[in-house]
């Protein structure tokens, strides 16, 4: 039974318990306990509050929060954003949410933090919390108790939207953007609660005969019927995955570049575009930004997984071309190209390095015929060489209306690019524009992909320090207008301090992904990769 | 009143009472049993503490431990997940290692007093020796591993076995003693005492505590001691500069290559030209310890035999002021390895460096999370979003000397990145950058490069290691002398060098071990000398068109 207001209250007037703070040389004899599940005998030294003071004073002090959900849009289906305040005098907390348009004297819930500040809300109270505050803005008032008494930082708001965000999100962890790997996977995370469940793992123990990386995860129009990911070295290949069967294929041939990446399905065929290129990783000595993922030779590929055949969609020796997308209509492929400078065209990799910064792509659109199969001549969608820019990961709304794609200075990996932020061009208006409120000034954020309904964005940024990416969420609301982005949820809201893993290519879907683990696991591990035909 | 009889009832009970005590499986309290026990103790604490207290400790530093599944999740997951963990957890206590090694003693002594009670064995049975086969197994395996035993190697293995051997001796003997209850208590005798036989002949020898004592202390220390020593010898000189390093102890680092001079490996190279680079003596002692390396023995992650570069190449590149590369390196190893304590300090040192303070809080509150590390915290936690302090460690400072001053990538230089980077080296922001850069061509031998930057010295006095290089060079290339007339008398000694060393031309192997105590620290002596096996590479390659350094 969903639970009223007054419940709310009630609820938290019950003591809480929560895990004590313990100084280090206490640590070791904690963690034995814990081995043997008896930190519960430990439990129950110290309560939170569980109600707003009654007696406090208003402070100018700005409030230290993290993550920072102030004045963000969120999904009335989301996870209890749970966070934490930093007032090094406090030792205990209290958040009250109130909706703006009741008073203060009933606010909906009330939640109570130790001196470590963490909130940790309740999942239930949350939701219904959520399900009443569709539509409506959440005042949010934190109160720190201090040794002089209890002081009220300026409230904030939360504005909780009428539309739902895609209740799962896949992503891939790994650490971020170095050249080897070892312990990498791919996951998926429930929205609405805090359950992670493992898609595909590689080895959890160092197996030097079966190690392999995982990377380009990619869906049919937001379902998991259709999927598939790449394998690389041992047991290399691509996993397809249709309904609750999958399998290996191997996308190779002498006239493809290298097995195919960056795949994009057809929303409605068993088609995939993908790209093939010859890339590589270097590494700056002295400069800003710390990797540079140079880009030799491009082409576009198409898959039909059905027929496990492949062609070429592009193969030119003067134009680098990557990161297709099919609009949701599949009747238009999107993609970026720059031009290669004819120097360059059979030049070592460290001539191209040389010219890194002087690669810039445009993105291209192809008008595709699903009868035929055939592709209409480029046209030029967002001239960025000509703003002296360079575009990556073009990105169409569900209606058909909105691109969103990554513009930074130069290249194509713009997620180690400082300048990197998420721009939109209106198809209907012919207008382009970064997005207003969404992006980190000086901090990259790219890999974005849209809900099914197209009010939700999620993309990977490495605002928070510069080096791991974190999945943020915007809204985008009907008049074509981005919101602040607010970063995933986690039951502990230290869990993106403490993880050394980066988000990486963040993707909404309707529903959990239907095969299992054990079977891409024998997928990966004891098939062997059906080549596809090559059509020329 | 007793009678007689009764007397002696009560004095053969007290006497079977007593010969019982003697011969019980489990006689720790006895006078007799109590010293071995202690002995071995204290022998074990000291092997634990002194001998391989700096392998434990540095050991310590190549693991991590956290109790918040976060940051130990990929850990738990493994096979063993647990017992790796709770190994992990008990070596956070080699922060101090007298303390660490406390531990390991209790554990090992444990052991004995264990085994002696599951197998029966009384304290008058030469049998007796077999109660301290496990723990001194466990020494010379854990001797025998060396710097696997934490390097591309789980660091919990070590006391995770000992844990796990200590639990199942443990219950062992839990489930003996259950049994011997309920035996007893059915009425049914366990066993029959064993009268010692008086000692006689060899017994007495056996038999005397001194003589016991001293093969104890045989059987305990000299096997592993043993295996280190002759195995590994590395092993201890290169954890003891670590652990110098650690506490900025360069001086200390310096003395302890030098104690070590003959010791060839490249890690107590490395580890010695950091500490030079931090003294400012490079360009003067940089060849006063023999450098032509002789393998180690560790393995990778694969099992197949490892050089171990990975090992000090990232601690090399930040203090030859590559940042960049060393984040590079010390990411791989992140990913490889998991986290440590050292590679997190690393970071945490590089993210200052570079003002990223949100990183550097990140790594400051992972390693807050791991016990006894108070004190780095708050040293470098001070720094974060105050530049002035930054610049004012003098460890940053000096390493900041030889920054680069213009970009390039990493790859267009020959490996390992710190020799190949500064030996090529075009422009640089300081003295030390230069001094590095000629220092690196000396000991890689590339001699046109060396006397192509040795072009910025004319006019001014080289520092010594330095002059001798280029006297080398005064054969071939006179002109040296008119660019830089006070090397004459260089010229004089060295022409005395090379008649001395005629006879050893032949077999230049042979003679640079002869010669070293004669030579060291001369270059001349290295360039003919040392580096031989690295040199013969270099020509190898060079004859197959390539342009390799020595490394």
């Amino acid at each position: 039974m969903i639970a009223s207001h007054k419940t709310y209250k009630t609820y938290n007037k019950t003591y809480k318990t929560n895990r004590p703070h313990y100084p280090h040389h206490l640590l070791l004899i904690l963690s034995i306990f814990q081995f043997f599940n008896l930190s519960i005998f430990l439990s129950s030294c110290t309560t939170k509050p569980t109600a707003i003071p009654t007696a406090f004073s208003e402070t100018a002090d700005s409030l230290v929060v993290f993550p920072d959900y102030r004045d963000v849009t969120i999904p009335p289906n989301i996870a209890p954003l749970n966070f934490m305040v930093t007032d090094a005098g406090a030792s205990e907390f209290v958040a009250s949410f109130e909706e703006a348009r009741k008073s203060q004297e009933s606010p909906c819930l009330v939640v109570g933090a130790l001196a470590d500040g963490k909130f940790d809300i309740d999942s239930i109270e949350w939701r219904q919390l959520l399900s009443d505050a569709k539509g409506q803005d959440l005042t949010i008032s934190i109160f720190a108790h201090r040794p002089a008494g209890w002081v009220r930082y300026a409230p904030f708001t939360l504005s909780v939207a009428e539309e739902e965000i895609d209740p799962y999100l896949s992503y891939r962890l790994i650490e971020p953007g170095y050249e080897l790997y070892r312990q990498l996977g791919l996951y998926q995370r429930n929205l609405t609660n805090f359950q992670e469940a493992v898609i595909y793992e590689n080895n959890r123990s160092f197996d030097a005969d079966n190690n392999h990386c995982i990377n380009c995860h990619n869906y049919q129009a937001y379902d998991t019927e259709r999927m598939l990911f790449h394998v690389r070295a041992s047991h290399g290949g691509t996993v397809i995955v249709n309904g609750s069967e999958a399998h290996k294929v191997a996308i190779r041939h002498d006239s493809i570049l290298s097995s195919g990446v960056y795949p994009s399905w057809h929303p409605t065929q068993p088609l995939v575009a993908f790209s093939t290129n010859k890339t590589g990783q270097v590494f700056h000595m002295y400069h800003p930004e710390k990797i540079e993922v140079l880009d030799e030779a491009s082409d576009l590929l198409l898959y039909d997984a059905e027929a496990n055949s492949v062609r070429h969609i592009l193969r030119t020796d003067d134009a680098l071309e990557t990161f297709p997308c099919w609009a949701p209509d599949g009747q238009t492929l999107y993609y970026c190209s720059a031009t290669l400078p004819e120097s360059l065209y059979d030049a070592a990799a460290s001539e191209i390095a040389l010219k890194y910064d002087s690669l810039l792509y445009n993105i291209y659109a192809m008008s595709y015929d699903s009868i035929t199969r055939s592709f209409g001549e480029p046209q030029l969608v967002v001239d960025a060489a000509g703003m002296g820019k360079s575009t990556s990961v073009p990105r169409v709304s569900p209606d058909g209306r909105y691109l969103l794609f990554t513009l930074g200075d130069y290249g194509q990996f713009h997620i180690w690019h400082k300048s990197a932020d998420l721009w939109m061009v209106d198809l209907q208006a012919s207008t382009t524009q970064p997005l207003m409120h969404a992006n980190a000034p000086d901090q990259p954020d790219s890999y974005h992909g849209w809900s099914s309904n197209g009010r939700w964005i999620a993309f990977a940024s490495r605002r928070i320090d510069g080096n791991y990416s974190r999945v943020f969420i915007s809204y985008f609301d009907r008049e074509g207008r981005d919101h602040k982005a607010f970063l995933l949820p986690q039951r502990d809201p230290e869990h993106n301090t403490l993880l050394l893993k980066s988000y990486n290519v963040p993707e909404l879907t309707k529903s959990p992904v239907h095969v299992t683990t054990e079977q891409l696991k024998h997928v990966v591990l004891h098939t062997e990769s059906t080549p596809a035909a090559y059509e020329n | 009143m007793a009678t007689k009889r009764q007397k002696e009832q009560s004095i053969k009970g007290k006497t079977d009472k007593a010969r019982n005590a003697s011969n019980s499986y489990f006689s720790l309290f006895t006078f007799h049993s109590f010293i071995f026990h202690f002995s071995f103790f204290l022998l074990v604490w000291l092997w634990a503490s002194w001998w391989m207290g700096d392998v434990f400790r540095m050991a310590r530093e190549y693991s991590f431990y956290a109790t918040e599944d976060t940051l130990m999740h990929g850990l738990w997951q493994q096979s063993f997940g647990l017992l790796w963990v709770i190994g992990r957890a008990l070596l956070t206590l080699y922060r101090w290692p007298v303390v660490g090694g406390l531990l390991v003693a209790l554990l090992l002594t444990a052991s004995i007093g264990l085994t002696s009670y599951c197998l029966r064995l009384r304290p008058a049975s030469p049998l007796r020796a077999l109660a301290y086969v496990p723990a001194v197994a466990w020494m010379s395996w854990i001797a025998w591993r060396g710097l696997n035993l934490y390097y591309q190697q789980e660091p919990g293995i070590a006391l995770g076995t000992l844990f796990l051997g200590i639990v199942v001796l443990a219950l062992d003997a839990f489930i003996i003693w259950t049994f011997k209850r309920r035996v007893k208590n059915e009425g049914v005798k366990s066993e029959k005492s064993i009268s010692p036989k008086p000692s006689q002949g060899l017994h007495a020898i056996i038999g005397n505590p001194y003589f016991s004592l001293f093969i104890l202390s045989l059987f305990t220390f000299v096997p592993p001691a043993l295996i280190t020593h002759l195995r590994h010898p590395y092993l201890r000189p290169v954890t003891k500069m670590e652990v110098q390093m650690l506490n900025e102890d360069w001086k200390g680092m310096v003395e302890t290559a030098h104690d070590n001079a003959k010791l060839s490996y490249r890690p107590i190279a490395a580890y010695y030209a950091i500490a030079l680079v931090q003294t400012g003596q490079l360009a003067e002692n940089l060849f006063d310890i023999r450098l032509d390396y002789d393998s180690l023995y560790v393995k990778g992650w694969s099992g197949d035999a490892d050089v171990g570069t990975t090992y000090y190449l990232a601690d090399c590149n930040f203090h030859a002021g590559l940042f960049r590369a060393a984040t590079h390196t010390a990411m791989e190893q992140l990913t490889m390895n998991g986290p440590s304590l050292h590679n997190l300090k690393l970071l945490t040192r590089l993210a200052l460096l570079d003002h990223d303070w949100a990183l550097a809080r990140k790594y400051l509150t992972i390693i807050d999370r791991t016990p006894f590390e108070s004190d780095f915290v708050e040293r470098y936690g001070a720094m974060v979003g105050d530049s002035a302090a930054v610049a004012a460690d003098p460890v940053f400072a000096r390493v900041r000397l030889t920054e680069p001053v213009a970009d390039s990538f990493e790859s267009f230089y020959q490996s390992p990145i710190f020799l190949g980077y500064t030996a090529v080296l075009t422009a640089g922001r300081s003295m030390q950058a230069l001094q590095q850069s000629l220092m690196a061509n000396l000991y890689s031998k590339r001699m046109p490069d060396f006397l192509m930057r040795c072009e910025a010295l004319v006019g001014t006095t080289p520092p010594r290691t330095i002059a001798e290089g280029l006297v080398t060079q005064t054969i071939k290339n006179p002109a040296i002398l008119q660019a830089f007339p006070q090397l004459q008398m260089n010229v004089q000694v060295f022409r005395g060098f090379v008649q001395n060393v005629q006879p050893y031309m032949k077999d230049r192997a042979r003679g640079g071990i002869e010669l070293f105590d004669q030579y060291r620290g001369y270059y001349p002596y290295y360039y003919f000398f040392g580096n031989l096996k690295a040199t013969r590479k270099k020509e190898d390659k060079e004859h197959g068109g390539s342009n390799a350094g020595v490394n």
